[in-house]
């Protein structure tokens, strides 16, 4: 009779009176040189399957979207239900011109970030006047009509069909090598995004993150501008967003409003977050590619897969309450878990 | 000019009155449980879907149809929306939007595998043909009979909130739970009725709409779209606040579509709910109860 | 003179929560502000704040105006408070409710991360909490509450200090050890303190100077001895017959 049990931090195999013990250094399993390696591999592995390389560059992708947001939840102390919106405003301007003005991948980037920048300025207001409930239904509408709006001036955004011909991220001349290099870039990037909001969260902007999403009010009476705080994450998110949005619009070709903008994209993002580990950052890292692979890996069951895939995700919702990154690290309550709230005292 | 001014006087009027029978349901649940029902849209798509369900696969006629729909609408809200996820997550709303927002998807894919949009799903319900003419206005005759009812079901909604026992029991709950719940109400089963309540309007609602409204599978988000925008610009929940915020939905909606373009209907809606938020934060009405 | 009250006014929907209230603050004063249930104190604290904005009347520290500052401006100027519910960042350890305070309190960017954590634990000390300071706030008692609330008033290097009700919800106990945890702070940093009280007596014994507020208005100042014996004041207390 074989059993296997698990032991503050050692792995106990028994067989019969055999006993095998493995000891698990808990930061073995923390070092994040072991994922970014795993990661840096594995499109070499399955480099001989496109649908694979590109699955893993969605999957990158995301959470590249993902990253982001978790910050931006924390940090303005609200529930964006629209993330998806910075996709399409980068994807958009990053297509747009591409195709009209002839512009190629790293000449429209920096006029993306510029774009992006400027709705973000324009609806940062929203973090501030809008609390709770509001500000949830606000965001989860402007993506909708967005989506309006591609359909209604369909003579610029395609709004059926969406933009095609962008030119790509990087012509290398053999197709697979274009694949394999995107999909590098996409890694890449997400990487980037990780490091950078993981360094975010470590310092002291982390630690104002923590305040404003634990208790707008005494922070702001402790001598934290909090309304600053939050314009300034909310704009630096969304530009991150943006900037995903471009790497679609660049990698794909093509970019339709009809992909991006739909709720069921953003239901998509929001678990990544919330089945992740509601709100914190790894987690949000590990839904990403979760929900990217849980959802390739159903389109195999034929069309039935739109109603099977967002009921997993409910079940999913139902029976991890911590998410997936909560069953890692139950144990450690000391660290500060960020916790997702609509509701403020308002309301 | 004045030709115009009388269409989107007429329009508005139309308009307005069934923005606020598309949105009643959703304020009377944001008025008493203080959730917002993401998964309202999911209310319309049944009611299309399942009545035309009994009378493709079941051979039933209209009435028996719209009944049997009915039944399986409460049951299907008792015990898939209320029992598991709100009465559970009524305090997390996170995960109550995520949930409700997820169970009106899975209905929506569901009714498209079923019934795709090439079935031609058709619902006679018209019930009284042709198009009248009012002024310069040329209007269907089902628009004007739908105005009708939703100002009746307003009306019928209000007597019951001001003159009835539970009407009274959920306008307490409405504005105190605590207080409700130390005079003794069982809030568990004020919210249960005001759930069931709330099916109500939308299900007539989008009856007596099948006969001019393009029918799919999604066609809930535009319709929670409006109830979402009704709901905020009202108070959150306040009937009297909707009324008014339905009215000048209406207003708006009829004069872009006919001075402007119809498409940027919703676009125009929502900067002018966001521009009144940013003057009235509570809404049109500050009152944050029922009635 | 640290703080200036000039005849401040607040109104909630027509009623008048504080109406034309005047009084000063001098520096290194412990001044007391009592009143009845719902006499407009908190509002009275929050409004100098900066929380609630004074519909009328000005508010100035050290002859600068503050009354229409935010809030966390009006805290870099060297005002804090305590809450009377005790508030706190429920999912932050104490050290870190401290820090953030250390960090925010006054205009230092060129603080580090860990200077803050430094100076937090030395706040932490000096109100007894340093033991606790890995535990999270929401599992803290009540008086650690409060006395976690003292240090992140104190991590921001306040000169006038607003305590609201630092003794509600204790044992008499731990209000003893409040009293002097609270004489010591002050002593040994030079504060000045505005202190909202219910419990007479303790007020009594720590205010050099009392204000007495009733239904929104001032309706005595002076000193404890003086103020205790005013038939306004024991009237507004106890009601007419008692005057």
């Amino acid at each position: 009779m074989v059993k296997l049990e698990h032991k503050k931090a050692r792995l106990v195999l028994r067989l019969g009176d055999l006993k095998l013990e493995w000891a698990i250094e808990r930061r073995y399993w923390r070092n994040p040189l072991i994922a970014v390696s795993c990661l840096l591999v594995l499109p070499l592995l399955i480099s001989g399957r496109a649908d694979l390389v590109s699955l893993l560059t969605m999957a990158s992708i995301y959470a590249c979207i993902a990253i982001p947001l978790t910050w931006q939840i924390t940090g303005t102390s609200r529930m964006n239900f629209g993330p998806q919106l910075f996709v399409g405003v980068g994807g958009f301007t990053a297509g747009l011109l591409g195709i009209h003005a002839g512009l190629g991948p790293w000449q429209t980037l920096p006029i993306v970030i510029l774009v992006s920048l400027a709705c973000a300025l324009l609806l940062s207001p929203l973090t501030i006047i809008a609390k709770g409930l509001y500000f949830s239904l606000i965001t989860l509408l402007l993506p909708l009509i967005f989506l309006e709006i591609t359909y209604y001036r369909s003579d610029i955004f395609r709004g059926e069909t969406g933009i095609s011909g962008i030119p790509h991220l990087f012509d290398l001349g053999s197709i697979s090598l274009n694949y394999i290099t995107g999909c590098y870039f996409s890694i890449a990037l997400a990487l980037l995004f990780l490091f950078i909001v993981d360094k975010v969260m470590r310092s002291r902007l982390g630690l104002y993150a923590a305040a404003i999403n634990d208790n707008e009010d005494v922070a702001n009476a402790v001598g934290l501008n909090t309304n600053r705080y939050k314009v300034v994450t909310f704009c630096i998110t969304s530009e991150m967003i943006g900037i995903a949005g471009w790497l679609m619009a660049h990698y794909y070709g093509t970019f339709a409003g009809v992909t991006y903008l739909p709720l069921i994209f953003m239901i998509k993002i929001l678990l990544m977050v919330m089945i992740g580990g509601r709100g914190q950052l790894y987690g949000a890292v590990v839904g990403a590619y979760f929900v990217a692979f849980l959802e390739y890996f159903l389109t195999g069951i034929g069309p039935v897969h739109y109603v099977v895939f967002p009921l997993i995700l409910l079940i999913l919702l139902f029976i991890l309450p911590e998410g997936l990154y909560g069953l890692y690290r139950k144990h450690r309550y000391r660290e500060y878990y960020p916790t997702i709230k609509v509701r403020r005292k308002e309301i | 000019m004045i030709g115009t001014m009388g269409m989107v006087g007429v329009y508005a009027f139309v308009l307005g009155s069934l923005y606020l029978l598309m949105s009643l349901g959703f304020s009377l649940i944001c008025g008493v449980l203080r959730v917002f029902h993401l998964g309202y849209g999911l209310i319309f798509v049944m009611a299309v879907y399942v009545t035309w369900m009994f009378m493709e696969n079941f051979g039933l006629g209209l009435i028996p149809a719209i009944a049997s729909m009915c039944v399986v609408q409460c049951l299907f809200t008792l015990l898939v929306i209320y029992l598991p996820i709100v009465k559970r997550y009524i305090e997390k709303e996170e995960l109550l939007l995520t949930s409700l927002l997820l169970v009106a998807i899975i209905i929506e894919e569901a009714a498209n595998y079923v019934y795709p949009v090439t079935a031609g799903v058709d619902i006679p319900t018209t019930i009284v043909p042709g198009s009248i003419k009012i002024g310069a206005a040329s209007i269907p005759n089902q628009m004007l009979i739908a105005a009708g009812i939703a100002i009746l079901t307003t009306a019928m909604f209000i007597i019951f909130f001001l003159k009835s026992r539970s009407g009274l029991l959920m306008r307490a709950v409405s504005q105190d739970v605590r207080s409700a719940k130390l005079m003794g109400t069982s809030t568990e089963r004020v919210y249960i009725y005001a759930m069931m309540l709330s099916i109500i309007p939308p299900t007539i609602c989008i009856l007596v709409m099948v006969p001019f409204w393009s029918i799919e599978p999604y066609l809930g988000w535009p319709l929670l779209h409006t109830a979402i925008l009704v709901a905020i610009l009202g108070g959150l929940g306040n009937l009297r606040g909707s009324i008014i915020a339905a009215y000048i939905l209406g207003l708006i909606a009829a004069t872009v579509s006919f001075l402007i373009d119809p498409s940027l209907v919703p676009l125009v809606s929502l900067l002018v709910v966001v521009l009144i938020l940013i003057f009235r934060p509570q809404g049109i009405s500050r009152s944050e109860s029922l009635w | 003179m640290l703080l200036k009250v000039d005849n401040v006014t607040k109104t909630f929907g027509g009623v008048h929560a504080v109406r034309n209230v005047s009084f000063s603050i001098n520096k290194g004063e412990t001044v007391g502000l009592i009143g009845p249930n719902g006499a407009g104190k908190t509002t009275l604290l929050n409004v100098i704040v900066g929380t609630y904005k004074a519909d009328s009347g000005k508010i100035e520290l050290d002859g600068n105006d503050i009354t229409t500052k935010p809030p966390y401006k009006i805290c870099h100027l060297g005002i804090s408070r305590t809450y009377q519910l005790p508030q706190a960042f429920w999912d932050l350890t104490a050290i870190a409710n401290v820090a953030v305070a250390g960090l925010c309190g006054k205009h230092r960017p060129d603080m580090s991360y860990g200077d803050a954590m430094l100076e937090a634990s030395h706040c932490l000390e000096l109100v007894g909490l340093f033991g606790k300071r890995n535990i999270l706030a929401r599992d803290l008692t009540l008086y650690e509450l409060r006395t976690l609330g003292l240090a992140r008033a104190l991590a921001t290097t306040p000169r006038l200090v607003l305590i609201d009700e630092a003794m509600a919800g204790l044992n008499p106990g731990e209000a003893l050890r409040a009293v002097k945890l609270i004489r010591r702070l002050k002593e040994e940093y030079h504060l000045t303190i505005f202190w909202i009280e219910h419990i007479m007596k303790i007020i009594m014994e720590a205010a050099d100077r009392v204000v007495v507020l009733n239904y929104g208005e001032k309706i005595a100042e002076g000193p404890p001895k003086e103020v205790i014996n005013n038939p306004t004041v024991v009237e507004a207390y106890l009601g007419k017959k008692h005057a």
